[in-house]
């Protein structure tokens, strides 16, 4: 069979940003689905999202409510969220309650009503919220798979997508008939982590197309359910080819000593201890990518954006200029509770709003304090994938981390992530001629040569200034008490590299 | 505390459509109880009978004491209306006297669909149960186009 002979399975909009992209482009039309979790895990809300997307005068939505939250709670809540639309309960949406008949007969009974209100408004959604209530009788078990079965059956011969929404245990999850029969099973969690709340969704399984597999976070906002890709929505996208162009900081030495600049879409690291100068550089770093007409993102998570920008200022740089024209966005990522997956969320949008191509994470540590404690154990593999998310559409990533000071060792992170990254700058304070003063040295460049200069500098009213020649009569500068030779100066030899074109 | 001006005047409205409707079915029915069955058929589907009873059973405690000639009513199990008809039916001195009572039930139970609710989704399932034009703003107070 090729392709053309093959039945084209519609996409319906889940109506939930992003989760269209978790689901693998949208929800099978016709599918007959379970979403299960938790009391409070969101079941509701996503299926009213799914409902207010789809539902037109034409095909309307069928909500059968059952036992539970009462009709009028529901909708009392669900109505605070931006995406209800009360004008659709006119001739889109039509609740219809079941209770009674739930109460007072058996599952044939549910059956029948559930297929004459089907048969009369020719629905292209149906929810039945909450299907669990109804099949607690001890005497409906044994009608239970027949009953899910001819549902199902009934529903899809009618054309209509249907999302049966019940309270499940996660153990409940093996040698359950109703999972069998369901062509796609949601799976909603809300776990407690010390103080925090966690939500992630799962997609335990969904029949005829490509899901990304694994546990999604979710945050349920004014505007309902918003879903988290653990892909970032980025799910297909082609890598950017790797670019030979440069980007330069605007501090001439310190591009020397990179080579000419660090390599469009490589992740940069600057790490250092506290005042030697790390945000200074990144700084730096976003401003000169706005003279170069790059515009940048700045996400700060130990400062507002406001003394972010007054801070840049004092170093002769004007961050406020280029906000105004959309050139700069500083996002300022500090809610409780946050997952690496919201922050990318946020970062992306970002990115795409200005099309950025630098970005700076000041700073890592101050970035995984905001995380939740659970996202906490699991920082680098997320740094992992955001990193390589990002530098995948070709966004240069500049990350500053603070290390501890040690006069016996050079750490040049304390997340063990310098694999993350292509190229690493190393500042740090040394002990020379009675006075704490700066050096800094290139440690790692993966995309070509670098100087292996160690070089002084200092943070004046116009940044980061590196001082003199590289230091050559000392031994011992990475050790922070370095000790003096009587080695005569050396004559600096630039670096060169051939085929190197800086910010063109 | 009486019911709300603005459901009061709605009730009217829906009062005089259907009592202007009823003039053409026999035997001729109590608006109130038009109005009243009207919205438990179509408030009914959307909140079940249990539902539907309950909050009919509030918005008869809340009227009673504004409309004495309530007293005798009751809410059944299934959620309709009992000794309505008898109080409506009673001479047209009381007849005037029982609709405005019919009427206060009515705002009272509009009244706590859009405490609940609020008035843009009340609107809108008022709108399912009646279709037509009564609740245009143009409309004259009877419900109809002038």
């Amino acid at each position: 069979m090729n392709t053309q002979d093959k039945v084209k399975i519609n996409q319906l909009p889940t109506g939930v940003p992003g989760l269209d992209d978790i689901v693998g482009g949208g929800l099978p039309e016709f599918s007959f689905n379970i979403i299960a979790g938790a009391p409070g895990s969101g079941k509701t809300t996503l299926a009213h999202q799914f409902v207010f997307a789809n539902a037109t005068p034409e095909r309307p939505a069928l909500y059968f409510t059952v036992l539970g939250e009462s009709a009028i709670k529901m909708l009392r809540y669900q109505q605070q969220y931006t995406f209800f639309d009360p004008t659709m309960l006119s001739d889109s949406i039509r609740f219809i309650n079941l209770s009674q008949v739930v109460l007072e007969k058996d599952l044939g009974a549910v059956l029948e009503q559930i297929t004459k209100e089907v048969e009369k408004f020719n629905p292209a959604v149906v929810v039945v919220d909450s299907f669990r209530t109804m099949v607690r009788k001890p005497e409906s078990d044994m009608d239970l798979q027949s009953f899910i079965q001819r549902l199902a059956l009934f529903l899809a011969s009618w054309q209509a997508t249907t999302f049966l929404i019940g309270e499940y245990a996660e153990d409940e999850l093996r040698d359950n008939p109703i999972f069998t029969v369901a062509d796609g099973l949601f799976w909603l969690r809300q776990t407690a982590e010390r103080n925090s709340i966690v939500r992630k969704l799962q997609i335990v399984k969904l029949r005829g197309q490509d899901s990304v597999p694994g546990l999604h976070t979710f945050r349920i906002t004014d505007a309902g359910v918003q879903a988290f890709s653990r892909t970032f929505g980025l799910t297909g996208q082609a890598r950017n080819p790797p670019s030979h162009r440069r980007l330069t900081f605007g501090i001439p030495a310190l591009d020397e000593m990179l080579g000419g600049g660090v390599r469009e879409g490589d992740s940069v690291l600057i790490a250092g201890s506290s005042g030697t100068g790390k945000s200074v550089l990144a700084t730096q770093f976003i401003a000169e990518g706005i003279r170069h007409g790059e515009p940048g993102i700045v996400a700060v998570f130990e400062e507002r954006p406001q003394a972010y920008a007054e801070r840049a200022v004092s170093l002769g740089l004007d961050l406020e200029t280029p906000q105004k024209d959309g050139k700069l966005k500083i996002l300022y990522l500090r809610p409780l509770d946050l997952s690496v997956d919201e922050t990318m969320h946020s970062i992306l949008d970002a990115v795409q709003k200005i099309g950025a191509k630098r970005l700076v994470i000041d700073s890592l540590a101050g970035f995984e304090m905001a995380l939740s404690p659970g996202f906490r154990a699991d920082f680098r593999e997320s740094l992992y994938r955001m990193i390589f998310a990002l530098t995948g559409i070709g966004v240069t990533i500049l990350s500053t981390v603070e290390v501890d000071e040690s006069f016996t060792e050079f750490p040049f992170s304390t997340y063990s992530i310098s694999f993350l990254t292509d190229d690493i700058i190393r500042l740090r304070y040394v002990s020379i001629d009675g006075q704490l003063r700066k050096i800094l040295v290139v440690i790692k460049m993966r995309g070509g040569n670098h100087a292996k200069d160690i070089r002084e500098y200092e943070i004046t009213s116009k940044g980061v200034v590196i001082l003199g020649k590289r230091l050559t009569n000392y031994q011992g500068l990475i050790s922070g008490i370095p000790v003096h030779s009587d080695r005569p100066e050396l004559e600096e030899e630039p670096l060169q590299e051939p085929g190197i074109d800086s910010n063109k | 505390m009486t019911a709300a001006p603005g459901m009061r005047d709605l009730a009217h409205r829906l009062h005089n459509y259907e009592a202007d409707a009823g003039k053409t079915s026999e035997p001729m029915e109590s608006p109130t109880l038009r109005v009243y069955e009207k919205l438990r058929q179509s408030l009914g589907e959307f909140v079940g009978v249990a539902g539907f009873q309950s909050l009919a059973s509030r918005a008869l405690t809340l009227a009673k004491p504004e409309a004495p000639s309530l007293s005798a009513a009751q809410v059944a199990a299934d959620g309709s209306l009992q000794g309505l008809g008898k109080i409506e039916t009673q001479i047209d001195m009381d007849k005037d006297q029982a609709g405005e009572g019919g009427i206060i039930l009515i705002a009272r139970l509009l009244g706590l669909l859009r405490t609940f609710l609020g008035e843009a989704l009340t609107l809108t399932l008022l709108r399912n149960a009646w279709p037509g034009e009564v609740f245009d703003d143009r409309n004259s107070v009877h419900g109809r186009k002038a």
